[in-house]
């Protein structure tokens, strides 16, 4: 079972995706991919482990490669988020790599690792500002994954304020 | 009459096409007046700002495009779901955009709104 969960910033996406793991009995694993720069980011990250550990998941910190994430077979996974991953993997080296089909093939082979992969993605294509080369290229890529993984998503839902909207499924 | 919209990259372009092999004139280069006769027009909001800075009033070209063109397919951005922009033509634009894209919606029989590439029917029926 894979699951798309968008919307955009502070909708509730996150606390919505960790509620479908509520009552799954394999290992839950929290797939962050979010890079911490910076003192704040690590005190967040702190705390943040222990609110999941709390909820019964093990972070287990991937911000490249997706798909070779370490964790036991079979277990129930939460990637958190698309946005981040896409800049690590876009913004890695000196130039823009333009690296949608490799996050979605990355994805492939993480899906067939999990009982249920459930992802975190983001909509930001909707203000109507032109922006520079770069960031042009991230909502572009951004946008193009959000269509594959939603293509071969049993589930997406959009979050607004709160209220997740069945878009899918 | 039929208007498809969602964020920038959500996949309209692929919808329509998909669904009506009709060629797409693109609003963000095409000329005014055939715009007026294209089966499918993409990049509405990008015409808004054209007509805008052509001096014409887009509100008014955009009834007379529902009026003289009713069976068209019309692909807008939806572009209002951000900071108000600090520069006032860039705010004039987007309000433009938004009544623009009403005067379509209350014209056209079916509204479509796409997110990651899924189409949702907000008014009528999907293609």
């Amino acid at each position: 079972m894979m699951i798309l969960v968008t919307g955009g910033s502070k909708c509730g996406k996150s606390r919505y995706a960790e509620s479908l793991f509520r009552n799954r009995t394999e290992q839950k694993i929290y797939l962050a991919a979010m890079q911490p720069f910076g003192e704040e980011a690590h005190t967040a990250i702190r705390r943040h482990r222990i609110m999941r550990a709390e909820k019964g998941f093990l972070t287990v910190e991937q911000y490249t490669d997706i798909g070779r994430a370490d964790f036991p077979d079979g277990s129930a996974v939460l990637l958190e988020c698309m946005g981040n991953l896409l800049a690590n993997e876009m913004f890695r080296g000196d130039k823009i790599i333009d690296c949608a089909d490799k996050i979605i093939s990355d994805i492939q082979q993480l899906y067939q690792r999990t009982s249920l992969l459930v992802i975190v993605t983001n909509q930001v294509g909707s203000d109507g500002i032109t922006y520079g080369d770069g960031t042009a290229a991230y909502i572009s890529a951004l946008g193009r994954i959000n269509q594959k993984i939603a293509l071969a998503a049993d589930k997406v839902i959009e979050c607004i304020y709160g209220i997740p909207v069945t878009v899918k499924g | 009459m039929i208007l498809i919209t969602g964020g920038a990259y959500q996949g309209k372009t692929a919808y329509a096409q998909a669904h009506v092999p009709f060629a797409i004139t693109d609003g963000a280069c095409c000329d005014f007046e055939e715009a007026k006769s294209s089966k499918i027009l993409k990049n509405y909001h990008v015409l808004v700002r054209r007509a805008a800075d052509a001096g014409m009033d887009a509100e008014a070209f955009t009834e007379k495009l529902c009026q003289e063109n009713p069976d068209c397919i019309i692909l807008i951005d939806e572009i209002g779901s951000g900071i108000i922009p600090m520069e006032k033509p860039e705010r004039i634009w987007r309000e433009t955009v938004g009544r623009c894209g009403c005067i379509i919606a209350a014209h056209a029989d079916s509204v479509i709104r796409l997110v990651c590439g899924i189409p949702t029917a907000i008014k009528g029926a999907l293609l």
